[in-house]
């Protein structure tokens, strides 16, 4: 598996955010195990201080927990927790200005939620 | 003692040739730790220097030990890949795993053989009989069942394919490395050990003229993509290194606030490759 990283965040918070859409898409469950650091910094070819660091983050959130001598797992409600702070984020950063460009085109709801409804690639 | 490697004034010549020059350096355990310079930099005279294989002026400490009194103590705990062939062409696969085991009293020779098994590597083989990457493969066979505190790789994965390169990192990854192991690296493949890497040293002339962690390189050193009318407000700030790309500059700059940075333009993490190509401009010239 070849993976690019970009350069404009540190790579543990990328394999952290990485972690985040996977619990978020469900791939990774409550109580699943998260792979070993080592498994992780030989599948990517990463020094083991960088993942190590990732889990970290995720420790620190919550969203994983350490069981001593078994690893990392996906903490219960983690999806729940993430979703809570995805949607206040949504509604706290990206709403705001999204609203303002809407009410500048002056797009309604029903227009909005009509074209959201139709087949993809259809003209309005 | 906490270094694994503690070197200060280290210096050697090649009768006028200065190879290192007053080199510090201290590496400490649970590093993997990239020495990186171009060709003739003294790169290999250094990893000499600390295998006890080149005699030396100045303080240099290995675990602990003067290598050029206690090489033999040290080699217990200490191994080595070669970018150059060591073993002889007409030893075969199982002859070389019995000398091993016979001489070295930290080599496990059931994991040795694991991971050969793991490879196309018949131990009725002679070594002249394998391809290089297999003879890279055999020498970590090898090396990692060995328990050693340090692994000098110098230019390990030199004129390998690339699925031999990614499978030796992986194999140093997921069953060697540790954070009681020590690995130093030299290579010419920078992109590709990057990631891996935990410490950084550039050396030019014999000098060591980039020691840090790789976290700390993040911290102080930023590429900014800037448009031209604010390229001299750029260059006022003293950028290590500028390039031209598309009709925008590319700076490089070391130690400079990076919000202060972001007001120019794009502000990106610079390569490894990027950093290196600005530290040793000129080296040829």
């Amino acid at each position: 598996m070849s993976i690019t990283w970009n350069d404009n965040a540190p790579i543990y918070r990328q394999l952290r955010d990485r972690v985040v859409a996977m619990i978020l898409d469900g791939v990774l469950k409550q109580g699943d195990a998260l792979p070993s650091v080592r498994q992780v910094a030989a599948d990517f070819q990463l020094n083991p201080i960088t993942v190590s660091k990732a889990y970290q983050e995720l420790v620190d959130e919550q969203l994983v927990e350490k069981r001593r001598g078994l690893g990392m797992y996906v903490t219960e409600g983690a999806r729940d927790a993430l979703m809570r702070s995805e949607r206040e984020r949504f509604l706290r950063e990206e709403w705001p200005q999204l609203y303002a460009r809407l009410k500048r085109m002056n797009l309604d709801l029903q227009t909005l939620l009509d074209s959201a409804e139709k087949p993809q690639g259809a003209q309005p | 003692m906490s270094a694994i490697v503690q070197a200060r004034g280290l210096s050697k010549r090649y009768g006028n040739t200065v190879a290192l020059d007053n080199v510090n350096l201290s590496i400490e355990p649970g590093r993997i730790v990239g020495l990186v310079g171009p060709n003739g930099a003294g790169k290999t005279t250094a990893l000499k220097a600390i295998l006890g294989l080149a005699e030396f002026q100045g303080e240099l400490s290995v675990l602990g030990m003067d290598p050029r009194t206690h090489r033999d103590e040290l080699m217990q705990q200490v191994c080595f890949i070669a970018d150059v062939a060591v073993l002889p062409r007409w030893i075969r696969v199982a002859d070389v795993v019995d000398f091993v085991g016979g001489i070295h009293p930290r080599f496990n020779r059931a994991k040795c053989q694991a991971f050969l098994a793991r490879t196309k590597i018949a131990p009725t083989q002679r070594v002249r009989e394998l391809s290089k990457g297999m003879i890279v493969q055999l020498h970590l066979a090898i090396v990692m069942a060995i328990d050693a505190r340090l692994l000098v790789l110098d230019e390990p994965t030199l004129g390998l394919d690339i699925l031999y390169r990614k499978e030796f990192y992986n194999s140093l990854l997921s069953d060697y490395f540790d954070e009681e192991k020590t690995i130093i690296v030299t290579t010419h493949q920078i992109e590709e050990v990057e990631n891996i890497l935990t410490d950084l040293l550039f050396i030019r002339e014999g000098r060591i003229v980039l020691d840090a962690t790789m976290e700390q390189i993040s911290e102080r050193f930023a590429e900014v993509m800037v448009n031209p009318d604010k390229a001299d407000a750029a260059r006022a700030l003293k950028p290590l290194h500028e390039r031209q790309i598309f009709g925008k500059s590319i700076f490089l700059f070391d130690g400079v606030d990076h919000g202060t940075l972001a007001t120019l333009g794009e502000l990106h993490k610079p390569s490894v490759a990027d950093l290196f190509v600005a530290t040793m401009k000129g080296t040829y010239a």
